[in-house]
């Protein structure tokens, strides 16, 4: 069973690159995070559709260089999971 | 209940209405600021009261209780002696919790042909010393304490409260400055000896025009003399603690430290002397605002 995941709105986000790492300024809580790669690759791959980390990780691997030998999909799943907790996702129940 | 002693002040944008149960921190403070622009209203934007603990305690072993729009519940009292900094106190706590006008960093401010130097750091680390120097040494004294950013326009305004000086920096000053422009000396206070010092006439003056910051320092007193570049994270999260508004004000203060931390050079730079840390500053303007 594979979990399912929709990016914030991008209404309720503002994302401002600093150097390794970028801000989210979070308008429904008013809170900032600092977050670091890949994050702000996995908002810019999801956009609004409805995704499976299986779907974001094929997708970054398309976009992005990734290091060798890396269980991307793993990665993905675990900062989905963070994200999902300051509220930059939303967990899709089945 | 009201007090019997009263006075408006302005210390920048800022207006305060300070009213005491004695006579003596009054009398101190209209005359450290008596140089300084007087208020525009009676309605002031923050009320600061000295008080005490009982109308017996106003005359035995008077201690002074800061209270006032907005306050900490711990605050300790102070001897009726170091009235003056209790006030001072008071009203830095005003604008610490009260003031939305403008994103407040915790950093001192001097200005030089209509741009900003920003130095801000921790207790010790020579930020207040450093902007009293240079204010008597071609730059304009905008502030020993909070830099006040405006949001719309990202610039800098000036809050050139009194300057206060501890332990060794009373001393440095003392050597270069004339006694009138100092208030009493403040023995065995929380910060050890304290002395203020009142900015000169011409920051005093221009005490509303602002300016564009061109370049933030983060010193540190007492290391060997050192430069080193800080990436945007690191400066961002340092602002962030650096500000006492940086959450209430929301959006408008993230957007507006964003764009100074994208735009504003900055350096952390360490130093053993005021006159080292004067050099280092001057080559770092030249180079980068």
């Amino acid at each position: 069973m594979s979990q399912q995941f929709k990016a914030a709105n991008p209404e309720e986000i503002v994302l401002h690159m600093l150097d390794m790492m970028s801000l989210v300024f979070h308008r429904p809580s008013g809170l900032t995070h600092i977050v670091a790669d890949p994050i702000p690759a996995i908002l810019e791959v999801m956009q609004q559709e409805v995704s499976t980390p299986a779907q974001i990780a094929e997708a970054l691997e398309n976009n992005f260089d990734l290091e060798e030998g890396v269980d991307v999909e793993n990665v993905v799943l675990a900062r989905l999971d963070e994200m999902n907790a300051l509220g930059l996702v939303e967990r899709i129940s089945e | 209940m009201g007090q019997a002693y009263i006075t408006n002040l302005r210390v920048g944008p800022a207006t305060f209405r300070i009213a005491s149960d004695w006579q003596k921190p009054i009398a101190q403070l209209n005359s450290l600021y008596e140089n300084y622009p007087k208020p525009d209203s009676e309605f002031a934007d923050f009320t600061v009261r000295l008080e005490s603990q009982s109308v017996w305690r106003k005359y035995f072993r008077p201690t002074v209780h800061i209270s006032g729009d907005f306050w900490l519940p711990d605050a300790a009292p102070l001897p009726l002696s170091q009235g003056l900094l209790a006030a001072e106190m008071a009203m830095n706590l005003q604008m610490a919790l009260g003031w939305r006008r403008h994103l407040l960093l915790h950093a001192s401010t001097v200005e030089k042909d209509g741009k900003a130097l920003l130095m801000t750091g921790l207790s010790g680390s020579g930020k207040s010393t450093l902007s009293a120097m240079l204010g008597e040494k071609g730059w304009r004294f905008m502030g020993d304490e909070f830099a006040l950013i405006c949001p719309q326009t990202g610039l800098a305004y000036s809050f050139p409260r009194l300057i206060s000086l501890k332990n060794e920096a009373i001393t440095t000053m003392e050597r270069i400055m004339p006694e009138d422009r100092f208030g009493p000396l403040l023995e065995d206070t929380p910060k050890g000896r304290i002395r203020h010092l009142v900015p000169s006439l011409e920051s005093l003056e221009a005490s509303n025009v602002p300016a564009k910051p061109a370049m933030l320092i983060f010193p540190r007193f007492g290391y060997d003399k050192a430069v080193r570049e800080i990436g945007k994270s690191e400066i961002f999260v340092r602002l962030t603690q650096a500000s006492t508004n940086y959450v209430a004000l929301g959006e408008a203060g993230f957007r507006a430290l964003t764009s100074f931390v994208d735009n504003v050079p900055a350096r952390a730079i360490d130093y053993q002397s005021g006159d080292e840390a004067e050099i280092l500053i001057d080559q770092l303007w030249a180079e980068l605002a």
